[in-house]
């Protein structure tokens, strides 16, 4: 009988221990999260059936009608389209260029951790520094773009105050500030292949493009998978680098989803209107989120 | 006994702190001036204020235009909000003063002190009878011009009377290699000036009050659709200069001053900005700058005379001490005006300080203000922040060819009726 | 197999083609850099005719005028602060929730860690307004912990996540022998877990001050007041003043973006393999 009263002694301390530490350690994670976190979520999902300005309470509640202007609105359309253009870049230019330099990089050859480190800067910038310093590269007066072709003998293009070639200026910059770290990942990756197995694949009389697209491709898969994870979920909340250098202009022309939730919510204090963007954002987010995680589980 | 000390010191110091607090006010002005000799000019009034009242602390803040604006609503929110803020009027005021941040400065207001203003300016700061703000200045928007330039091009600027009248200026301007117009479009506000002096010259005031009114298609009747219309036949000149949409409204006065351009449609706290930004720092000497106002449209109700400007002035936030109101007093007072006046830096409120007016083309300015009937305060800052901010984006996006005059008017009277 | 290359090499290339390419790119990344840190000690005239090239004249004044004045000081005090404050707080936090994810099973732990990733999932963006009105609410406008605190909310996701993967390598028998010996969960953590966290500590706490050290739109929203402006505010306040005064502008962002390349080259391997190991294993 005593036997079984330590036992069972010892596994209510056990659980107290447990308990205890619980009780202490998890509050001040959950709290933060939950006041800073959570409950804005919720809220931003509730005032974005009111049209409020963020004084007092929400009193005029409108239903869907926020989500019906939004998108009827055609800088948001632009906003939804350019972040779409900066995924699809993002994934077909910038990714091919990081794997490229990794490949490149990879191999112990002399003065490869320079270049590694400085094809990493850009990341390791501010967006904002990034944003000012492609702000000076693009002035149509200042700038290095208008010397350069000013010097080949054309006209200098004010590239960020045309409509057209606005975003397109962007990209630039959105594929020159990310490559880099993609890169390390993917270098990362690639030194963790068994040499062996090039040495095997050449033996056998692989080609170089065999070789890359039987060999090293399928190894980096998991890491290309992650690498395209990153690379989508910050193209969605692309904002800082776009400030700088266009604040959404000209014309709404270079509108992303977040620098649109600031002009058209945040600055004009129509919070249901700013929330029910801020609500599409987080569905667009969790919906991609989830679809990857499938994805994982299915290959990985 | 350590620990006594340590108590002691601390309470000692914390009295200290809270003597020193009862001993000193700060009051917090925050402006919008660019430049450094206007706003020199205010913190001289400061300090000679402070000279005067030892235990009040006048902080004197500037913050840049495009971002004041962008931050007023939640500066505004704060509990260490400025005590004294620049206003511009208008909607904007209305709903400064809906959300309760604005002190009612009508007990303080002495018949004599309300008796000094011109009565347009006092109503420009009265809702619903009681007085909200204190005006500071008036301004007009026209044409500022280069005078070697158009020389160049051998355009008169006295002919210039109709809208015709400078479309025929802009394409001899164009023929001449001179770029005609110069304009801030990054900053939107800049252009939404000829959409609105364009309505104002097609309509009037009766149309103006009748879309406030919400009397027919409002903002989507005639007189603003053919505004956009007649702004549209500017555009197809592509009279700008290259980069336009980019140009923010300091970069673009800057270029005026430079000499980058022959006109520039602003009002005249512009040329503030261009001594500010030119790369000489000075800009277009007096003798090079011209003015014309603004000309009339065929068959258009409005008058030749009607003025489209601003009616700037200061408030006070809701709980600031009464030291600020003291200041603006002092602040405001006939020699200050005359001194700004006579420096150049704006046009004054107060009866009786325009004489000291030196500059000509200012000169001008303030007789065309006295005579006009209808002065209309710029639309972004009279229809309130989410109307104000749709004009300025439906002219930015008819001067970059993205909207029809027709769907420009109507967005301008959707979001009247959303906001209503 | 008679030219001496190397097969155990992903791609087999000649060397000159292989630098070409490297040069090339590596001549695009660091052209806007080198023409910004040099623009910075060009007068305004020559920046306009001679944007790349070295300056004819160094005018150290434009970067002197803004290190001597007391406003880029503050800016970057601010953001210390911030930065510090944050790091502290998220690292206690998360280090003590992925504790409790670790090693402690009760009923809806599995529910509650699931409802801290969602973090993981959504940007700050989604939620700005309502965070704005919370902050309003709570009086702290226009303070410090208006930015520190969601800060720190937003990064607890990945925080727990780090930590909690880290804590489950420290092998289960310690903990269990532990216990029996009557040492308390705390105990544990206090006396065991830490001393030995100390490489995802330090990692944890780069990522996070990285991020708050460059965080831009939570600060933009919350703060108003321009004494307490971070870095990034400071420095767009600055280039909305001087826009026309590229010279000045250029100096400044030089001098903002220098403590961050310096902390990257003289820690880089550090960063790099805490950024790509976290990354991998998440």
């Amino acid at each position: 009988m005593f036997a079984s009263l330590a036992a069972w002694h010892r596994r209510a301390w056990a659980m107290d221990g447990r308990f205890a530490v619980a009780l202490l350690f998890l509050p001040p994670a959950l709290f933060l999260f939950t006041l800073f976190v959570a409950l804005p979520m919720g809220e931003a999902a509730w005032y974005s059936f009111y049209n409020w300005n963020g004084y007092g309470t929400p009193e005029t509640f409108v239903g869907l009608k926020n989500y019906e202007l939004l998108l009827q609105n055609r800088p948001f359309r632009i906003a939804l389209v350019n972040n779409l253009l900066i995924i699809a870049v993002s994934l077909l230019i910038q990714l091919p260029l990081a794997l490229a330099m990794a490949v490149l990089l990879a191999d112990r050859i002399r003065g490869a951790v320079v270049f590694r480190m400085i094809f990493f800067v850009p990341f390791v910038l501010a967006e904002i520094a990034a944003g000012l310093i492609w702000r000076f590269v693009y002035d149509g007066d200042y700038g290095l773009v208008a010397k350069t072709a000013s010097a080949l003998g054309f006209e200098p293009p004010y590239l960020l105050a045309d409509r057209e070639l606005a975003m397109y200026a962007i990209l630039v910059v959105v594929v020159w500030k990310y490559f880099g770290f993609h890169m390390m990942l993917y270098i990362a990756s690639l030194q963790q292949i068994d040499p062996n197995l090039y040495e095997a694949a050449r033996i056998d009389g692989a080609t170089g493009r065999q070789i890359f697209t039987q060999v090293t491709l399928p190894l980096l898969g998991p890491t290309i998978r992650l690498s395209v994870f990153f690379a989508v979920l910050g193209s969605i909340q692309l904002f800082d680098l776009i400030m700088p250098l266009t604040k959404g202009g000209p014309s709404d022309s270079t509108q992303t989803l977040v620098t649109y939730l600031y002009s058209y919510g945040v600055t004009r204090m129509r919070i249901g209107f700013g929330s029910a963007v801020g609500v599409i954002l987080f569905t667009i987010c969790v919906v991609f989120a989830f679809g990857y995680s499938r994805i994982r589980t299915r290959y990985d | 006994m350590i620990l006594h000390r340590i108590v002691a010191a601390l309470l000692w110091f914390a009295t200290g702190i809270a003597a020193a607090d009862a001993a000193e006010v700060t009051v917090k002005m925050l402006h919008v001036e660019q430049n450094p000799q206007a706003s020199g000019f205010w913190k001289d009034i400061a300090r000679s204020f402070m000279a005067t009242h030892p235990g009040v602390k006048i902080e004197v803040q500037y913050l840049e235009n495009e971002a004041y604006k962008k931050k007023l609503t939640t500066l505004l929110q704060s509990q260490d909000r400025p005590h004294i803020i620049y206003s511009w009027g208008g909607g904007v005021l209305r709903e400064q003063v809906k959300a309760g941040v604005i002190e009612d400065l009508t007990p303080s207001m002495t018949a004599q002190w309300r008796e000094s203003f011109s009565p347009a300016a006092i109503q420009a700061y009265t809702l619903n009878g009681k007085v909200y703000g204190v005006p500071m200045l008036v301004s007009q928007v026209g044409f500022f011009y280069n005078k070697t330039l158009f020389a160049k091009a051998g355009v008169d600027a006295n002919a210039i009377k109709t809208w015709d009248d400078l479309l025929a200026a802009v394409k001899k301007l164009k023929a001449a290699g001179v770029t005609p117009i110069i304009v801030g479009g990054a900053d939107k506000w800049p252009l939404h000036f000829y959409w609105t002096h364009l309505a104002m010259r097609n309509g009037g005031k009766s149309a103006f009050d009748a879309a406030l009114r919400g009397e027919g298609e409002g903002f989507a009747a005639a007189p603003f659709v053919k505004a956009g219309e007649q702004l549209q036949q500017l555009v197809d000149l592509a009279p700008f200069q290259a980069g336009f949409l980019g140009a923010t409204f300091p970069q673009s006065s800057g270029q005026f001053g430079d000499g980058k351009g022959a006109m520039n449609l602003q009002g005249n706290f512009m040329l503030n900005s261009m001594r500010a930004n030119a790369a000489d720092k000075k800009g277009l000497p007096a003798d090079k700058l011209g003015w014309f106002p603004f000309p009339v449209t065929a068959g258009g109700k409005g008058d030749a005379s009607d003025t489209l400007g601003g009616l700037n002035g200061w408030l006070v936030t809701k709980g600031a001490p009464k030291e600020a109101l003291e200041f603006l007093k002092f602040f405001l007072k006939p020699e200050h005006q005359r001194e700004a006046a006579a420096r150049g830096f704006y046009i004054p409120v107060l009866r009786g300080t325009q004489d000291a007016i030196a500059d000509p083309i200012l000169r001008r300015i303030g007789e065309n203000l006295a005579r006009s009937k209808y002065h209309q305060i710029f639309y972004d800052q009279m229809l309130g922040p989410a109307v104000g901010a749709v004009v300025n984006d439906v002219s930015a996006d008819i001067a970059a060819k993205a909207m029809t005059p027709q769907e420009a008017a109507q967005a301008v009277q959707q979001a009247w009726e959303l906001a209503n | 197999m008679t030219d001496g290359a190397r097969y155990d090499t992903a791609v087999t290339m000649s060397p000159l083609l292989r630098y070409a390419i490297l040069l090339l790119v590596a001549g695009l990344v660091l052209v806007p850099l080198v023409a910004t840190v040099l623009g910075g000690f060009k007068s305004l005239g020559e920046l306009r005719v001679n944007p790349f090239g070295l300056p004819a004249q160094w005018e150290w004044g434009n970067y002197w005028s803004i290190v001597s004045g007391a406003r880029y000081w503050q800016l970057l005090w601010n953001s210390l602060i911030v930065a510090t404050l944050t790091v502290a707080l998220t690292l206690i936090a998360s280090a003590m929730a992925a504790f409790v994810f670790a090693h402690v099973r009760f009923f809806g732990s599995t529910f509650l860690l699931r409802y801290l990733l969602i973090g993981l999932m959504f940007p700050a963006a989604a939620a700005i307004l309502p965070l704005f009105i919370k902050v309003r609410d709570l009086g702290l406008l226009d303070t410090y912990w208006a930015v520190v605190l969601p800060q720190v909310a937003f990064g607890l996701a990945m925080s727990i996540l780090l930590f909690r993967n880290f804590f489950r390598q420290i092998p289960a028998e310690l903990l269990d022998a532990a216990l029996i010996d009557g040492c308390g969960y705390i105990r544990f953590f206090r006396y065991v877990t830490l001393p030995l966290s100390r490489p995802i500590i330090a990692t944890v706490g780069v990522i996070v001050f990285v991020h708050s050290w460059n965080n831009y739109l939570l600060p933009l929203v919350v703060l108003n007041r321009d004494s307490i402006y971070p870095w990034p505010l400071g420095i767009m306040a600055y280039q909305g003043e001087y826009s026309t005064d590229w010279q000045l502008v250029l100096a400044f962002v030089t001098l903002t973006i220098l403590p961050a390349v310096v902390m990257f080259v003289t820690a880089q391997k550090y960063l790099v393999a805490g950024l790509t190991a976290g990354a991998v294993k998440g």
